[in-house]
């Protein structure tokens, strides 16, 4: 306060000489007052200084008032628009705050052009919604749409004060009516031929009501976009925001009521809610978990149970949640529980459901368990799907079925249901009032046929949040011009190594080819080993529009027959791959050893490689293999292969993981691209050779970035899985009288190694299997921001990826990294900001994970469309779990894993007894365990266009009184997915 | 203090002249100078004033923050001052020179405001014993033309007239824990009842005489002042002398019965003015500091 003061009569005392000015520019001058309270709880009037303007233009093309032209394109003279029967005439549009953020699917239409948004508008909506804002942002910047952003709060003649008695809305939607007049009043004075007309959109009551009156032309969104003559279909893009008011009016009440944003801040601070990130089950729509954010050691896990619990929050929304009394809580259940029924507001069904989740509760499983008492922040986004056509004809409301089962199904009110069925399609939630079993939606966007390559494609880089646009100008703008030669620049910091012998090993049809490998005899007797790798920092310099998209990026994605390149195509096929007799620059890392592979000198250099050869796995092989090639390549080879046999001795003697899961190769007709033949991947000695050595490097150079910068190295780790993970492995194994130790990495590799059963040579494939579904995901971390270092599946304390920059982004900054840390490039600010780093980090884990289940769902794809080639097969399987009422199991064959069910709608169920200890399962007087070997019946169910699933059904052994293959007694639901945490393809 | 150095002549002049009813500048015994106010002068706090008597110039700023109520009237605000002579009125104020006026003018302010009725300091409190109003009362003197005290009391009634608190809720939850609301309307707010805040009137004794509003050449032939609060009302809630000579009681009698009376048309005048001031609304064209 005083500060002010003193402030202030400084001012006074040197006020004298400014009295002219002031009083001119007094009416062009207010400020603008309000309260605020401060964290620490004090009350604090701010005060902002305002200024008004006169020369603000209004964005008319055709005005010849407002002087200074616009930047940018500014709204059309002539606005053709779409033509509606409600006004005819030539008419710019005028959206409010909530119009804009819960319609933004349709003004983002083409045919919707000429809208002026206001800058009140447009600061709310920032307010309230960045996304939004970012798209509102987009489509002014866009040419195109004609958008005009009207800076109407500095503009002298639309700029109003807050009245007593008006709170802060109330204040915007008069400024916004006050510029709706100035508007109609100014284009009236531009004596053009035709008069424009600003046309006032608001789905907002009261608000259109005193625009009525004040003679303002005003319509709700609906009413503008019905009354669009030619695009009958936008109406279906119309998000049904239900008045407040109306819901109670209609209909039962589902759930019970949301607690105001209030009164839940209050409850988790005085800690009776716990405030986390909501994760719906994918096995069990009734059923979700909540983390509990912070650090609180008890109650990180909460289970919500039951529809009423759930209480309409969705996956991924931050919710508050209670507690329930201890003798409440329940154990998160195995029951596999899909939301198929088609009468929707069935909530007896419902009851029974949530029954059987109940019975039978080990007691020792109890977990803590809660209910949602309100949504902190809803994380919607627009899901792929598709629509289930209501069985009404002429019905305008159907229901929406999402790709990914963790979403419930929503309500869209379409009238073209008819050419929406069997399309994907993409749908935003609205909202979920609470007298509705589902949420509402509205439909967004046409994808395509579902089952095509292309949509489905589509369907699940959208579903994995991968980039995948095609590169923009700016990205592409930072790409070398082509002819591109190495200069003598590029030589500064380089070593000439082109007259060493490199070769690269990789599978076949590889194109972007990131290391290259040699090996010759030196003088004194020892080996001199060097890993090459492309050196792609050398062209992503920092911080241009290429290295941002790529770091956005993180990863390059392959699917079962594309590739979404991280980096454009020139680098990552052409500049950077180390493709044969062809000058590259690379960065090597140089060992010399001796003959039992002990590293004497490392050395890192910036180099320049001309690679004598890019073999294949299988053609190395042949060249180690057959004793009449000599020549350097294959010497060279031999000699690698030599050290790396050596070396992974070493590393499993060390306590390194052998870990195995189901790897599939589809065989593409060449013509139509549909996977003709499904084989699971060998793996050569050459494999490892290649492997070998780029983990040396991996470690090598995680140990030299650490040692120059132990704060800012770009690392990566894989903690040991707590010891409970590996609960089910330990049993499984002593079921078939087997012992696993789990107490060290060591112990369980060799115990692992141990595992063999003469019978049953698959056993031990499927203990890895098991094994690798126990681990945790490895991560990549900034040295400074952790302390735990260990790689636990490689049994290194220090690992990175080095080798792999023309698809991972790590590899670019490990790059950076090392570069800086020999001298042969220079630092820049961000690299060595832990921080910074961190967050990097952070997206390219989550990148990373999104890309492996894009990876799994794309190879879920192929198989169906495989199988739909195929037809019926039966195949032998085994139990890989026990669920309470159905048995997963993997079928070696097609690395295909899939779900037998034992309950099926309308039939008697077959008696069922799960026993958790062993875990078994009988079923009548059959017996499953893990590891049992049984026939399955695999086919395509096609039958449903909607569920395109592959059915399996137990063939062997057969369940009594049940004739299985006429009338299968059970159903089941495919997913090739190796592990439980994956999204769905479909449904 | 500030004060100005006359020769014998220049003091026999003046102290004949009030022996006269006639003062230098013009004015009776019991006429003040011109003074003028105005509020709202400083935006960012939440009430403020600024009142120039003759050459005497006055700004104060209120501000409103939440503190706990003082441990002995737990259901309570209370008002706190704080005085700051800047050197612009005088280049005797510089550095810490102007340290000890300022005390001695916030003690005098304390003492002014002590009695229980000036302001409503329960209308402060907004949750007994854990939460109420402090109002920061700071003064600051831009310059120094005498009667500093009279100029300071008019500036802080005024001040307080157009302070406005923002209104809070406290809302409190089953568990017993409170949590305080703020208004988004920043026209909903509470405004203090200043009927009863009193006005300084300094008596300077000159000769046989007394007079008010005493000019900086009149105080330097004053001995003896005597200051007294007087509420619109003519209560007397204060009384201090100043200076060095001695008064003796019976003029001293007669000193506050021409406080009384010169108070209330002050507080009266004063008044009219801050109505007619707040009547005109957001229209008024502000004066501030350059006009």
């Amino acid at each position: 306060m005083l500060g002010n003061v003193v402030r202030v009569a400084a001012v006074a005392a040197s006020g004298g000489g400014g009295r002219l000015g002031s009083s001119a520019a007094g009416a062009m001058l207010t400020s603008r007052t309000f309260l605020k309270r401060t964290r620490a709880g004090a009350v604090v009037k701010v005060v902002r200084e305002h200024y008004l303007r006169d020369d603000i233009p209004c964005g008319a093309a055709a005005c010849r008032l407002c002087g200074a032209r616009p930047a940018g394109a500014g709204l059309e003279a002539r606005p053709a628009g779409a033509a509606s029967h409600l006004c005819p005439g030539p008419h710019y549009l005028l959206p409010d705050t909530n119009l804009l953020l819960h319609q933004i699917d349709i003004l983002e239409d083409p045919v919707i052009k000429n809208v002026i948004v206001l800058q009140t508008v447009l600061q709310e909506v920032r307010n309230r919604s960045a996304p939004v804002y970012k798209r509102v942002r987009d489509m002014i910047a866009n040419p195109e749409k004609h958008f005009y952003s009207f800076t109407n709060e500095h503009h002298r003649e639309t700029y109003i004060e807050q009245e007593q008695g008006e709170n802060s809305n109330d204040r915007n939607d008069r400024a916004i009516r006050v510029a709706v007049k100035w508007y109609n009043e100014h284009l009236k004075k531009m004596k053009n031929e035709e008069n424009i007309q600003v046309i006032f959109l608001t789905n907002d009551r009261n608000n259109k009501e005193k625009a009525l009156e004040e003679g303002i032309t005003a319509y709700t969104c609906e009413e503008y976009i019905k009354s669009l003559m030619a695009n009958p279909d936008l109406v279906d893009r119309l998000a049904c925001i239900s008045d407040e008011g109306k819901e109670i009016e209609s209909g039962k009440i589902f759930f019970p009521e949301h607690l105001p944003l209030s009164k839940l801040q209050q409850g988790i601070k005085s800690g009776i809610y716990l405030q986390g990130t909501y994760r719906a089950s994918r096995d069990n729509y009734l059923e979700a978990t909540v983390w509990v954010h912070g650090d609180a050691e008890e109650n990180k896990e909460i289970i919500i149970q039951g529809l009423k619990h759930l209480n309409r929050a969705v996956h991924e929304d931050i919710v508050a949640v209670e507690l329930l009394a201890k003798d409440e809580w329940v154990a998160p259940s195995s029951v596999v529980l899909q939301d198929d029924s088609q009468n929707e507001d069935d909530i007896e069904n419902e009851e029974e459901k949530e029954n059987i989740l109940k019975a039978s509760v080990n007691k020792n499983m109890l977990r803590p368990t809660g209910k949602v008492v309100g949504i902190i922040k809803r994380n919607w986004r627009p899901f792929c799907g598709m629509l289930s056509k209501s069985q009404i004809k002429e019905a305008r409301r159907h229901l929406f079925t999402p790709a990914d089962r963790r979403i419930p199904r929503i309500r869209i009110e379409t009238r073209q249901a008819d050419t929406l069925e069997g399309q994907r399609i993409i749908v935003a939630i609205d909202g979920w009032p609470r007298n509705s079993r589902y949420p509402n939606g509205h439909f967004v966007k046409n994808l395509g046929n579902a089952g095509d390559k292309e949509t489905e494609t589509e369907v699940l880089l959208l579903e994995h949040d991968v980039p995948h646009q095609p590169f923009s100008q700016a990205v592409l703008s930072f790409l070398p011009k082509m002819p591109w030669s190495i200069t003598e620049k590029d030589m500064k910091y380089r070593e000439d190594l082109r007259q060493l012998c490199v070769c690269s090993v990789d599978p076949p049809g590889c194109t972007d080819i990131d290391d290259a490998l040699h090996c010759r005899e030196l003088e004194n007797g020892n080996l001199e080993v060097g890993v090459h790798i492309a050196d792609v920092s050398h062209f992503i310099r920092p911080g241009n529009a290429l290295d941002e998209e790529s770091a956005k990026r993180g990863t390059t994605v392959y699917l079962c027959e594309k590739r979404i390149d991280m980096v454009p195509e020139l680098l990552s096929s052409n500049l950077c791959s180390l493709r044969s007799n062809v000058d590259r620059l690379a960065f090597s890392c140089i060992w010399e050893m001796n003959h039992k592979a002990e590293i004497l000198k490392t050395r890192f250099t910036k180099s320049v490689i001309n690679s004598k050869a890019s073999l294949t796995y299988a053609e190395a092989q042949m060249r180690i293999d057959s004793a009449g090639m000599n020549d350097d390549v294959t010497t060279s080879l031999r000699g690698l292969n030599k050290l790396a046999k050596i070396l992974k001795k070493k590393r499993i003697d060390n306590g390194a993981l052998t870990l195995s899961s189901p790897e599939v190769r589809f065989h593409m007709d060449s013509e139509t691209h549909d996977p003709i033949d499904l084989q699971t991947k060998e793996l050569k000695e050459t494999n490892s050779m290649v492997e070998e050595f780029m983990l040396l490097a991996n470690i090598s150079v995680a140990q030299k970035i650490y040692d120059e910068f132990s704060e800012f190295a770009l690392l990566r780790k894989h903690p040991a899985p707590p010891p409970s993970n590996y609960d089910i492995l330990v049993k499984a194994a002593k079921s078939k009288n087997l012992e696993i130790k789990t107490d060290s990495a060591k112990a369980l590799a060799e115990s692992l190694d141990k595992a063999e059963s003469p019978a049953f040579p698959y056993l031990n494939t499927l203990l890895r299997i098991l094994t690798t579904r126990c681990m945790m995901q490895a991560v990549y971390f900034c040295s400074g921001m952790d302390n735990d270092f260990h790689h636990y599946g490689l049994a290194s304390p220090i690992y990175t990826h080095f080798t792999s920059p023309i698809r991972r982004y790590a590899d670019i900054i490990v790059h950076r990294l090392l570069a800086v840390a020999i001298g042969a490039d220079s630092t820049y600010p961000e690299l060595t900001d832990k921080h910074k780093l961190a967050d990097l980090c952070k997206n390219l884990n989550y990148r990373h994970k999104m890309a492996q289940y894009a990876q799994r769902a794309s190879v879920a794809f192929h198989t169906q469309l495989f199988f739909k080639t195929k037809g019926e097969v039966n195949e032998d399987a085994y139990i890989l779990f026990v669920r309470k009422n159905a048995i997963v199991v993997l079928i070696p064959k097609y690395g295909l894993e899939g779900t037998v069910f034992f309950e099926e709608k309308d039939k008697t169920k077959p008696r069922l007894d799960y026993n958790s200890e062993v875990p078994s399962l009988t079923v009548e007087d059959t017996t499953f365990r893990i590891f049992d070997k049984v026939k399955v019946n695999i086919m395509l169910d096609a039958s449903n266009i909607q569920h395109q699933k592959i059915r399996m059904v137990l063939v062997e052994p057969k369940i009594p009184g049940k004739d299985v293959p006429a009338n299968p007694t059970t159903e089941a639901s495919v997913s090739n997915e190796p592990e439980k945490k994956k999204k769905k393809l479909q449904k | 203090m500030a004060s100005v150095v006359l020769s014998e002549a220049e003091k026999l002049y003046i102290v004949h002249g009030v022996q006269e009813d006639l003062r230098v500048d013009g004015r009776g015994c019991e006429d003040y100078r011109c003074a003028e106010v105005e509020t709202d002068v400083v935006s960012n706090t939440s009430g403020s004033a600024r009142a120039k008597l003759g050459h005497t110039d006055i700004l104060v700023g209120v501000k409103a923050e939440m503190g706990t109520p003082k441990l002995e009237k737990p259901d309570e605000g209370y008002l706190e001052f704080f005085v700051d002579c800047s050197a612009n009125a005088t280049p005797e104020f510089e550095g810490r020179g102007g340290e000890e006026l300022g005390t001695e003018i916030a003690n005098t302010l304390y003492r002014i405001f002590s009695s229980e009725s000036c302001v409503d300091l329960k209308s402060l409190c907004i949750n007994p014993r854990e939460h109420c109003w402090v109002l920061y009362v700071d003064v600051l003197l831009l310059e120094c033309g005498g009667n500093l005290f009279d100029a300071i009391s008019i500036a802080v009634k005024a001040a307080l007239f157009n302070t406005r608190i923002p209104k809070v809720r406290v809302l409190e939850d089953e568990e017993g824990s409170k949590e305080i609301e703020l208004s988004d309307d920043p026209y909903d707010c509470i405004r203090l009842n200043v009927d009863e805040v009193p006005c300084v009137v300094t008596l300077s004794k000159i000769g046989y005489r007394h007079v008010v509003d005493a000019t900086l050449q009149e105080e330097a032939c004053s001995l003896a002042s005597l200051l007294i609060s007087v509420t619109s009302k003519g209560a007397l809630t204060c009384m201090k002398k100043v200076g060095k000579g001695s008064l003796d009681p019976e003029s001293i009698f007669e000193m506050m019965e021409t406080g009384k009376r010169v108070g209330k048309s002050l507080h009266t005048s004063l008044q009219k003015i801050l109505d007619e001031e707040e009547s005109l609304g957001t229209t008024r064209q502000k004066v501030g500091f350059l006009g």
